[in-house]
């Protein structure tokens, strides 16, 4: 085992030197290239003063050498092992522990280490915030429409994920910034950002004015929830009827809420979700429909709490920096689980079928026990090895959500290197992008091969 | 059936499976809808400027007959209509595979040549003298095309100027709407419909033939070939397609046709791979060492015996690569690295939230095309991922 991570780590080597090669000869074959002379385009200067900040970008970057020496030269720097120069640029000594440095970004003028340091956080935040929900969702998807297979579950799951995969994140975002965000229809989130200007004065989690408004939330919240599971409960044609009945009004609540309130729209609106809220009192999982619209009365009771309450109320960071995602993370997860859902699924129906849960089930085992126990502890080993390609996936889906909602993560930062032509920040982003893609795989195969004994690869 | 087999002449295995696996997929309603979605978008682009310009069709004036929609068509428009004539002809005739690719591709070399050489439009195109004259009286009758707005004749003499909801004036007559520069949407879209379908097949194309290559002689020659090989397809995975994209986007030039090889370029590592797991399964077996033995050259054993053998999950694969090749375009028009002039519907999605209010038609219109036409190969994909994995259908 350890022979073959050290052969794959030794093979990484080679990759990563590709990968920054073809993003150098892209830059540098493009036409203007990269020279001093295009950094300051467009800069009005004296000439004089023209001149001297050219030499002092060729000195700095090396950009009046060749090509090939620029890039040995970035590489150079980068590798942790290598020359080190004196102030002449002559070569000095060979370290093997000199450190490695990603150089300076051309247009903020800072290490670009700092600037990814600073950047990496926001995008690790929105997708470790995804990620779970995307496996939850896949997972309880991808199981049931497998246990049933070719009823209507399966078969509408099946199509709506591939509509849902078909939406393209771009649209999804404009249209929730569009509805959702804009205050020409419903203003409840903000439309950019991360937390407003605000919230960086307040305490980190949010209070109240008196113990009594405390009170108020929690038992309205406790209530509602008491009310969604009591619901859950109820006949299945007096829990739809209630339950579309709830819809239907706060579709009608949601028209009102509308600058320009339209009769149409208040009658579509309640249509709608009394068709969707009434389609929750459908399910017959028990549990699922107990989580469900314990979860919606929860909900609903705070709503209802916090508009009786007197307002008095701090949001604090914490509450605010939620309210800012809710939006980009609902766009980076729905892409993600229509595939997780779709592997859930095929992996759960390969061991439904196989020898040893037939065994299970003759030797008298319900079921249930067979599902959870044997065939979906088996069916995980996928979607494990899935997760540590999925992530340098998502940093790239990251760039699309970042640029929408105009949240400074990794993404925005690319494109803006790209658009800026930041040479040293370009590639660096790639070197590290592809470490991470690089690790993701090395560490799903090694995954598959812990879970998996009859993999080896000795 | 009864007949006995022996009696039928000795069918050509290939035609027969293709003829069944096309029987199968358009079995599903999804296929269905998604080839009828795909054919009426190839309509719209072939058809695009008879369906949506400014130009007027026919005229009349001072009793001569003149079509200046003729007169301004462009090479490309008479490269596609002879395109269409083609595959109609080929069609009627119930050509075979091979046909197909001979008599399009000659077609389209020969159509393109002829009528870059002979069709010269007009450079400049000034709209507002139809208007004018037809005001002034100036033509006995007009016949305009059903879209009477070229994409890029940005309304300058009706007083309406930048972004105008569909329908909301009484004299308003932009079914979809206008964009920020004040040009119809619909016949932006229409015109769109080219570049959307044309970056998809020509984009999978480049991909697919470098990924059969690159991995058919990974899989087929194995050791040091492959051990390089497999460095250059990780190189391509381990960068984001999306991130290398921008990267050649952002640092050349926008064209067309550049950006259907550079998305060509960024997606062909999939395809080897699957092509180089296909050939080394198949290295093994009893045909190709029979084809071996014979001697058969090598262009030979790769192409003829092998490739067919192997082709069909890289063909689900290429469906399913169509859809991401739209999006991809869709992405870099949207982020404004797209093409600069030129309709598409990533960039007229891109004006949706652009001046901090919001233009719902601007993210409907573009964007229900956007997901319509991935969805449809997606769906196309699906139905033929069924039709050619029996094991996954009984599942």
């Amino acid at each position: 085992m350890s022979t073959y991570v050290i052969r794959r780590l030794l093979l990484m080597i080679p990759t990563l030197l590709g990968i920054t090669l073809v993003v150098f000869t892209v830059m540098a074959a493009s036409p203007g290239g990269i020279s001093a002379q295009s950094l300051i385009e467009g800069q009005n200067l004296e000439p004089q003063a023209k001149k001297a900040l050219e030499d002092y970008y060729n000195q700095l970057y090396g950009l009046d050498s060749p090509p090939a020496i620029q890039y040995l030269r970035w590489l150079n720097n980068a590798s942790p092992a290598g020359f080190t120069f004196d102030k002449e640029n002559n070569i000095s000594s060979f370290s093997l522990w000199k450190g490695s440095d990603l150089g300076t970004s051309f247009r903020y003028g800072r290490p670009v280490l700092e600037l990814i340091e600073e950047r990496v956080p926001i995008t690790l935040l929105l997708n470790l915030l995804s990620l779970p929900l995307i496996y939850t969702l896949a997972i309880a998807i991808g199981v049931r429409a497998a246990t049933e297979r070719g009823k209507l579950f399966d078969m509408g799951s099946s199509a709506l994920l591939l509509g849902l995969w078909s939406v393209p994140v771009m649209l999804a975002g404009v249209l929730l910034i569009g509805f959702f965000a804009s205050n020409q229809y419903w203003h409840w989130f903000p439309t950019a950002g991360l937390n407003t200007r605000a919230a960086l004065d307040m305490p980190f989690l949010p209070h109240w004015g008196s113990l009594k408004e405390v009170a108020l939330l929690l038992g309205a919240g406790v209530a509602g929830a008491a009310a969604g599971v009591g619901l859950a409960q109820a006949p299945r044609l007096l829990r739809i009827g209630l339950l579309a009945g709830l819809g239907m009004g706060l579709g009608f609540w949601m028209g009102t809420g509308l600058p320009h309130p339209h009769v149409g729209m208040n009658l579509s609106l309640g249509a709608l979700l009394a068709l969707g809220i009434g389609g929750l009192g459908y399910t017959d999982y028990a549990g699922l429909r107990l989580g469900l619209l314990g979860l919606l009365g929860a909900g609903l009771g705070l709503a209802v709490g916090a508009q009786w309450g007197s307002g008095e109320f701090t949001r604090g960071f914490l509450l605010d920096r939620l309210w800012h995602l809710v939006l980009p993370v609902l766009c980076l997860t729905y892409s993600g689980f229509a595939f997780l859902s779709k592997l859930t699924r095929t992996a759960v129906l390969e061991n439904l079928m196989a020898d040893y849960a037939r065994t299970a089930r003759a030797k008298g085992l319900a079921e249930n026990m067979v599902l959870w126990k044997h065939v979906f502890r088996n069916s995980l080993l996928p979607l494990i090895t899935v997760s540590a390609t999925l992530l340098p996936g998502l940093l790239a889906g990251s760039v699309i959500v970042e640029s929408i909602f105009s949240i400074e993560g990794m993404g925005k930062l690319a494109v803006e290197a790209v658009q800026t032509r930041d040479r040293e920040l370009v590639l660096s982003i790639t070197l590290i992008s592809g470490l991470l893609t690089l690790a993701g795989y090395l560490i799903a195969d090694l995954c598959y091969a812990i879970a998996d004994p009859r993999v080896s690869y000795d | 059936m009864s007949s006995p087999a022996s009696s039928l002449p000795p069918p050509r295995q290939s035609q027969n499976y293709t003829a069944q696996v096309a029987r199968q997929v358009l079995a599903q309603w999804g296929a269905r809808l998604g080839l009828a979605w795909i054919g009426l978008l190839g309509l719209l682009a072939v058809f695009a400027p008879f369906l949506a310009s400014s130009h007027p069709l026919l005229l009349s004036q001072d009793g001569q007959l003149d079509s200046p929609l003729l007169r301004y068509l462009t090479p490309a428009d008479a490269s596609l209509l002879a395109l269409f004539c083609a595959g109609l002809i080929l069609v009627m005739a119930r050509a075979s595979l091979r046909t197909w690719l001979v008599g399009l591709g000659s077609v389209l070399i020969l159509a393109g040549v002829t009528s870059a050489a002979l069709i010269r439009p007009p450079v400049l195109a000034i709209y507002e003298q139809y208007r004018q004259q037809e005001a002034a009286g100036g033509y006995d009758w007009v016949i305009y095309a059903p879209i009477p707005y070229s994409p890029k004749d940005y309304q300058r003499d009706r007083g309406e100027t930048g972004l105008q909801p569909p329908l909301t004036s009484p004299q308003a007559d932009h079914w979809f709407g206008t964009e920020e520069n004040g040009a119809d949407v619909l016949s932006r879209m229409v015109h769109a419909s080219r570049i959307a379908l044309g970056i998809g097949f020509v984009a999978t194309s480049i991909a697919l033939l470098l990924g059969i290559l690159i991995g058919g002689l990974m899989g087929y020659f194995s050791g040091v070939m492959d051990i390089i090989g497999m460095r250059l397809v990780e190189i391509f995975e381990a960068v984001p397609t999306l991130f290398l994209l921008l990267t050649f986007v952002a640092f050349f030039e926008r064209s067309l046709y550049l950006l259907m090889v550079i998305i060509g370029l960024t997606s062909w590592s999939g395809y080897a791979r699957y092509v180089r797991a296909e050939f080394l399964r198949l290295r093994q077996q009893d045909f190709v060492q029979a084809a071996l033995a014979c001697g058969l050259p090598l262009r030979s054993i790769l192409f003829r015996h092998m490739l067919p053998n192997g082709i069909g999950p890289i063909l689900v694969a290429a469906s399913f690569g169509v859809a991401s090749a739209i999006l991809a375009e869709a992405v870099l028009s949207f982020l404004g690295l797209g093409l600069v002039d030129d309709p598409s519907w990533g960039q007229m999605l891109n004006q949706a939230v652009k001046s901090s209010t919001f233009n719902w038609w601007m993210a409907a219109f573009p964007g229900g095309a956007i997901f319509l036409t991935v969805f449809a190969y997606n769906l196309i994909g699906e139905a033929l991922r069924d039709a050619l994995d029996p094991y996954l259908k009984k599942s």
